[in-house]
């Protein structure tokens, strides 16, 4: 594995990533304000694809069109395809989800959407059959770059430069308009926002219709990329898409773009790496644990705090702030004895229990310290095995590519096992 | 002028009366409290005049406009706005944002407008956020200066109901309802939410207030009404009505009102 294909892996994890990305801001948006996961988002995308490929067959991309009203082709495309499904999420929203949300329990309009999507694939699999479709082959740009052995294709650039152009819209949109403070008033408090004089039914509508867009936009890029689009493909993508909201922390725009991104690169890392490449990034995990284990946390520990921050969840946090004076007061409660027994507690780790440490020490202060220097013991010494298999032991073994998601759903338990709230934590309203 | 009138509202849970066949009416420029014990249905009539729950019988009139059963988006664009008693801030949000949200119903946007963001809007923006900095330094430095920028969940319990206030006061409504503005506050903070609440009456706000501690109704508002079952047992001047033998029934029982 040279270095030249790492490149080009990561392009490749990139490129999968922002099409995640834009269907994963559907998945979050709503969930931000509904609160339910929207599971037909994942046919919408495929439907959206399906839309733009017809325009393109019907309207016949001639081979010798001159490069400019080929342009404008796909962009007319792209808007047709925007314009269809926008309408076709704005219909499913009002038909399936409106009469449910709000009025029966959380799990009707959850039904509600699974129902949905099956419907939206049969009536695919109705139209279309089973033979994929194809995008035209005029309508893909099919340039590319050479940098060393390493090829990158234009399209995947350009999937990169639509993804972060609409983000970086997308994130104005919401923090600067009025419309988006209206959004993030409703995201948080519904009723309050009504209130307000907020009409909450068209803030609800127009997420819908910005997801179902970003999806649209979405499909016609995966069409181009790969040539082609089945009709099951939205299942897959839909719930690749909605664990990256998971990782990135759902209800959060930004936490949806970098859990779309990881999961791209650690699809595209995990089967096209050797292990002696994987295991650096092992190393550089098993690093930050050693950091944390030998430097962060015995200093807390010294300075007579209970460990929160930062590998707990934002929500705790902000619970944690409410305690912050009880812990000021504890601080000084705690004796120099105890802060020196909780910071030896983290140098040791499992250790302790030969030692019989609880026992000696009935402080609940030194008991927390102790859960947790074992805990993070464990987790350094599982994730130093790892590095020596993968760096010493297996170093050319390579994943193959059926393993992909397993890998991929692998991380994600990992993850969320280290920060149940996703990487920049979860943003969902708080009910009252 | 009678700015709100509320006739023979009723509500029904079931076969719970939480507002029984209640009248009022709500003159320009003054404070109407409204007291009664744990459960006589305050809160329930907020909720019955913003439009949360239609009515089961009865009209509301704002000026002459029936507004019973319209959306509460729309009454809050009537000019009807709250407060509410367990605290509703945006708590994500920055305080000046929670005040911009809160002035919706003056500044208009069109789907055109919020995407090509043309210079008016920007113009109107900018009115907007020097106005919400006008009405949060009613409190004087509590909710400015730095503080601005801050989100709304880093702010003390008091300061949230002041907040809250502002947002409500940020669209000029016609009619300002109160939901215990004072509660959560210490006796010195009450006497002076209680000023305050006064300024804002003489500034030409008409006020419905509901409120446990007494010293803020007396010394706050013009008329009283008290409710007990959702059913209306005194009305008038504070003094008639904190000696009125229903409402020390209602509040202390019936043996101790034959006694007293």
């Amino acid at each position: 594995m040279s270095v030249t294909s790492f490149l080009n892996l990561t392009v490749n994890g990139i490129t999968v990533g922002m099409i995640y990305a834009l269907i994963a801001l559907g998945y979050t948006m709503v969930y931000g304000i509904l609160e339910f996961i929207n599971f037909a988002h994942g046919e919408v995308f495929t439907i959206g694809g399906y839309f733009g490929a017809i325009f393109l067959t019907w309207i016949i991309i001639q081979p010798g069109m001159p490069f400019v009203l080929k342009i404008t082709l796909i962009i007319l495309a792209f808007l047709f395809s925007i314009i269809a499904t926008s309408l076709l999420g704005e219909t499913v929203y009002l038909i399936a989800y409106k009469p449910l949300v709000g009025k029966s329990s959380r799990i009707g309009p959850l039904l509600s959407a699974i129902g949905v999507s099956i419907v939206l694939q049969n009536l695919i699999l109705l139209i279309f059959g089973t033979t994929p479709i194809t995008m035209p082959v005029e309508a893909i740009p099919r340039g590319f770059f050479i940098i060393g052995d390493a090829y990158i294709r234009h399209i995947g650039l350009i999937i990169i430069g639509i993804t972060c152009i609409s983000m970086f819209i997308l994130s104005l949109y919401v923090k600067k308009s009025r419309m988006g403070q209206a959004m993030r008033a409703t995201s948080q408090d519904i009723e309050a926002a009504e209130m307000m004089g907020i009409n909450t039914n068209r803030i609800i509508s127009i997420t819908f219709i910005i997801g179902s867009a970003l999806a649209a936009v979405a499909g016609i890029l995966v069409c181009m990329y790969y040539g082609t689009l089945k009709f099951n493909i939205g299942f897959l993508y839909g719930l690749k898409a909605f664990t990256a909201c998971v990782v990135g922390g759902i209800g959060s725009i930004p936490g949806a773009f970098i859990g779309s991104l990881f999961i791209g690169l650690i699809e595209n890392y995990s089967i096209g790496l050797k292990f002696n490449l994987l295991g650096i990034f092992v190393a550089l995990v098993f690093l930050l644990g050693t950091y944390y284990q030998f430097y962060l946390l015995p200093k807390k520990a010294k300075a007579g705090i209970k460990f929160i921050a930062p590998l707990f969840s934002k929500r705790e946090e902000e619970k944690g702030s409410l305690v912050t004076t009880e812990k000021k007061t504890k601080k000084d409660l705690m004796s120099m004895e105890e802060k020196e027994m909780a910071k030896k507690a983290y140098y040791f780790g499992p250790l302790l229990i030969f030692f019989n440490f609880k026992k000696k020490n009935p402080s609940s202060f030194v008991a927390f310290h102790v859960r947790q220097s074992i805990k993070i013991s464990f987790f350094n010494l599982f994730v130093f095995i790892t590095m020596i298999l993968m760096l010493f032991i297996f170093p050319n073994f390579q994943i193959s590519s059926q393993w992909k998601d397993v890998v991929t759903y692998l991380m994600l338990i990992l993850i969320l096992i280290v920060k149940p709230s996703g990487l920049l934590g979860e943003n969902i309203p708080e009910k009252v | 002028m009678k700015i709100l009138r509320v006739e023979n509202l009723t509500k029904r849970f079931g076969g719970l009366y939480a507002v029984n066949n209640l009248s009022f009416s709500l003159k320009k420029g003054e404070i109407l409290s409204i007291i009664g014990p744990n459960g006589s249905g305050k809160t329930t009539l907020f909720n019955l005049i913003t439009g949360i729950y239609p009515p089961t019988e009865g009209k509301i009139f704002l000026k002459d406009d029936d507004i019973t059963g319209l959306r509460p988006d729309k009454i809050a664009h009537k000019g009807i706005k709250r407060t509410f008693q367990t605290l509703r801030v945006f708590p994500n949000m920055t305080i000046l944002e929670n005040v911009l949200v809160g002035m919706h119903p003056i500044i208009e946007e069109n789907i055109f407008n919020s995407i090509f963001h043309p210079p008016i809007m920007k113009r109107q923006q900018k009115e907007a956020t020097e106005k919400a900095i006008s009405i949060l330094s009613f409190f004087g430095t509590r909710l400015t200066g730095t503080r601005l920028h801050h989100p709304a969940n880093s702010l003390s319990y008091a300061n949230r109901r002041r907040l809250e206030i502002c947002r409500a006061l940020a669209s000029d409504p016609k009619v300002l309802l109160l939901d215990e503005p004072a509660a959560g506050m210490n006796p010195k903070e009450s006497l002076e939410i209680m000023d305050q609440i006064k300024q804002i009456r003489d500034k030409g706000y008409s006020i419905i207030l509901i409120e446990h501690d007494m010293k803020v109704v007396k010394g706050a508002s013009n008329r009283v009404i008290a409710l007990d079952y959702g059913e209306k047992i005194a009305e008038g001047t504070p003094k008639e009505v904190s000696e009125h033998p229903r409402v020390i029934e209602a509040y202390l029982g019936k043996k101790v009102a034959k006694n007293a």
